[in-house]
């Protein structure tokens, strides 16, 4: 197993984020982790990353807590924390600099791939900016990558280069969990999908088994988090 | 997840990997696709779709186990020179027959009524 949950509850001061989840991951899977806004997606991601400490239960990533694997795991947050000044050569400098397995030759075909502009990030778009990030992240040589809202907040055009690129770098015995609110346009990635509610573990199941019984993922979505 | 090459899937229409094999045979009925044709590689087919590459290769195995494709080693994946085009001509036909049968019994045709419709349509579109 790359990851596991094992009865994690997140309490915040106000608020539960996740609630008795139990989960597992084996190495080479594309999960698609789903829920409305508030449902614990993040909270999730951020578990497994090792950004947060479980109040209830275990995490454990490579048979260890995350926060000892930090190296071997790729978590890109929802939020945009590139610097102004940031070049995508700057980019690679900074990555190259924390992460021993960032592959510098990856780093400039996904630039390419994802046509990211060589300038500085405070003059990107928001889609050109989520596109550098990606690259980013992809660039990096891990076995579990964890993908808070790649999508969120950017063009169609953007979302596509960023949905094909993902499955371009997949490598089968590496385990992708990638949340989003665009479920159409992303759904045909996921061989699995996990439908968070109120922090609860709604409904885990193998797409293409939806699929069989003549449902997509948006309809499942509507069905089990209306 | 529609593609300019006739590989267009819907999400809400079975499993990905049922669809792309009817893609595949609908190309071979039409003649876009022929014998000895080579196949985009899983992985390309995949990102062109924005579909799982396991999807694609699942598709594969049972186009290969149904006689229609082989993977040569170290070449890619080839429709077989004894695909069974004609069968799948066939298939396809009949397919479109029956939309065709079920739309207009839906509207109490009799089956001389709809022949004859049929047939005009076809004539006229000859034109």
């Amino acid at each position: 197993m790359l990851a596991k949950l094992d009865q994690v509850t997140k309490r915040y001061i106000k608020n539960e984020g996740v609630r008795d989840l139990t989960l597992c991951f084996p190495p080479g899977e594309v999960v698609g982790v789903l829920g409305l806004n508030g449902s614990g997606k993040s909270t999730m991601l951020k578990l497994i990353a090792g950004l947060l400490f479980p109040t209830d239960g275990r995490v454990v990533v490579f048979d260890g807590p995350p926060r000892r694997n930090r190296a071997k795991i790729v978590y890109l947050g929802e939020t945009d924390a590139l610097w102004p000044w940031m070049t995508p050569k700057d980019a690679d400098r900074f990555m190259s600099g924390l992460y021993p397995d960032f592959d510098s030759g990856r780093f400039g075909e996904l630039l390419d791939a994802l046509e990211v502009p060589r300038r500085k990030t405070k003059t990107m778009s928001k889609g050109e900016r989520g596109r550098l990030r990606l690259a980013m992240a992809l660039s990096r040589d891990a076995k579990l990558y964890l993908l808070d809202e790649p999508l969120a907040g950017i063009d169609l055009i953007s979302r596509e280069k960023i949905l094909s690129s993902i499955v371009r770098e997949w490598h089968t015995d590496e385990t992708i969990l990638l949340s989003t609110h665009e479920v159409a346009e992303a759904e045909g990635l996921f061989e699995r999908t996990i439908f968070l509610r109120d922090g609860r573990l709604a409904l885990d199941a193998q797409t293409e088994d939806l699929r069989l019984q003549g449902k997509s993922v948006v309809e499942t979505f509507k069905e089990v988090l209306a | 997840m529609t593609d300019e090459n006739g590989w267009s899937l819907e999400m809400d229409a079975g499993p990905i990997y049922v669809q792309i094999g009817e893609r595949v045979r609908e190309q071979l009925a039409r003649g876009d696709l022929k014998p000895g044709e080579k196949l985009p590689s899983a992985r390309d087919l995949a990102s062109r779709l924005s579909v799982n590459p396991n999807t694609v290769v699942h598709a594969f195995e049972r186009l290969e186990a149904d006689g229609v494709i082989e993977t040569k080693r170290g070449l890619g994946t080839f429709v077989r020179e004894d695909a069974p085009v004609e069968a799948m001509r066939d298939e396809s036909l009949r397919a479109s027959a029956l939309r065709y049968a079920n739309d207009v019994r839906r509207l109490g045709v009799a089956q001389e009524e709809a022949l004859r419709a049929l047939k005009e349509v076809w004539d006229a579109g000859k034109a």
